[in-house]
């Protein structure tokens, strides 16, 4: 004979709470948020200042800096965020067992990632607040002409970068092995997207390989948005498609031990 | 397989009349689990873990008395990264019970442990009054003081059972070591792994 009980999944206050405990090992892994958080704002200074004509406009209302450095650095903060920082949690959490632990509670370890990820969210929207009030502050750049296109690529860049997340989380075997393996695909996804410089100075190849690259598209999405211009659709469609393979590849790959 | 991590091969598995893997979100309330190999969140501290981990159940032991029942509440503000290997387990074991589970599973529960925190463990096992505490271990000293009943299993099977007491008369000899190596006919190795 059966026992009965009824199947009850974990409600709204276990969701709280493990976003609050991912929230507490983000805040005091102290190491971790220098990257996604200083890095950017480190790159913006050093634009800000080298740029001899980063305040001249380029459009009406619209500097230098603005248009050309402030998209890089958004995409910056978040692709070190999603690419670099969040599967290496998911991958030490694999490693040590805790998704294993997870597993045998009514919490699912599924539960876990979408912590992460709300968590990972905070961060992003915290780094790209502090690297705006600097530029805003320090560098007399602009908001967007177009701020719900702005906002829509945010979402559709986080999207896709959580998505090359998931892919970096789904074939790194180790923690050290996802970071490296994180710092290649954004520091490649980077190069070919403009960070080092315009994506006209390189190779055509490259340059095509680029813009088919999340970073590249959304660099590109949000200087449109930054000069109240219309968004390319490629520039919606390449990251929603790699929001969409990443998906793929982690509900084919992922393992959570 | 009975904590529904590993599908069986072959045959069936009933925990309560339930089966694991199609009745998982019931199955995961009435049990209890305490991996032989689990890390928890390392920054949070031992109070944390026990309120993460109460949030999942719907009628939970309050934290003081979760900790209290594994003599770790003067350790509730210490992060896990922080604790003992012994306090680790303690911990571990404390998270099994938190949800009132019906069953606890408990695996390899005092391995690498020193003989004070394994007797501390053991006590802890033993004040268990309304559990059914299903202890997986190869150490013969502990199962013969903390099991009523005793399922020997040598090579993924079943080769005897019963009480501690009739396993020994069984194999005519007066240690559970000794039945192990009589009725196995081989000789007891401590490292093994068995799952």
């Amino acid at each position: 004979m059966s026992t009965i009980v009824e199947a009850r999944r974990p409600g709204a206050y276990a969701w709280l709470k493990l976003i609050e405990a991912e929230a507490k090992m983000v805040i005091r892994d102290t190491a971790g948020l220098i990257v996604p958080l200083g890095m950017p704002l480190l790159i913006l200074v050093m634009q800000g200042i080298s740029i001899e004509d980063a305040g001249q406009e380029v459009a009406e209302g619209v500097t230098v800096l603005s248009a050309y450095v402030v998209p890089i650095i958004v995409t910056m903060v978040i692709s070190m965020t999603a690419v670099i920082n969040m599967p290496s949690f998911l991958a030490t959490y694999r490693k040590t067992k805790l998704l294993r632990r997870l597993a045998v509670t009514p919490a699912s370890p599924a539960m876990v990632l979408i912590a992460q990820m709300v968590v990972s969210l905070v961060q992003i929207l915290l780094g790209v607040a502090v690297a705006l009030t600097a530029a805003f502050l320090f560098f007399e750049a602009n908001l967007p002409q177009a701020p719900w296109a702005a906002l829509a690529t945010l979402g559709v860049c986080c999207a896709a970068m959580y998505g090359v997340g998931m892919i970096v989380a789904s074939i790194a075997p180790t923690p050290n092995s996802s970071v490296a393996i994180g710092l290649v695909a954004f520091f490649g996804m980077a190069a070919l997207g403009g960070m080092f410089g315009g994506t006209q100075n390189l190779p055509e190849t490259l340059e095509q390989i680029g813009s088919w690259l999340p970073f590249g598209a959304a660099v590109e999405a949000f200087q449109s948005a930054w000069l109240g211009e219309s968004v390319d659709l490629q520039n919606w469609l390449v990251p929603i498609g790699w929001a969409l393979l990443g998906g793929g590849v982690a509900a084919a790959l992922f393992r959570w031990e | 397989m009975i904590a529904g991590l590993r599908k069986p091969t072959e045959g069936t598995v009933r925990i309560l009349g339930l089966d694991p893997f199609t009745d998982r979100a019931q199955v995961r309330q009435l049990l209890g689990v305490q991996l032989q190999q689990a890390y928890l969140h390392g920054s949070l501290t031992a109070r944390e873990l026990v309120n993460l981990y109460r949030s999942f159940y719907p009628h939970p032991l309050e934290a003081e008395q979760a900790l209290e029942m594994v003599e770790l509440s003067e350790k509730a503000n210490t992060r896990f990264d922080d604790l003992s290997g012994g306090q680790m387990q303690r911990l571990s074991i404390a998270l099994a019970l938190i949800g009132r589970p019906q069953v606890v599973i408990l695996d390899e529960l005092t391995t690498g442990l020193d003989p004070k925190a394994r007797r501390r463990i053991w006590a802890t096992i033993e004040s268990l009054a309304e559990q059914t505490v299903i202890l997986v271990s190869h150490a013969m000293d502990e199962v013969e003081r903390l099991c009523d009943r005793v399922a020997l299993i040598d090579a993924g099977r079943i080769i005897a059972q019963g009480t501690p007491a009739q396993l020994r008369q069984q194999a005519g000899v007066e240690t559970l070591v000794d039945a192990f190596v009589g009725l196995t006919g081989r000789e007891w190795d401590h490292d093994e792994e068995d799952d």
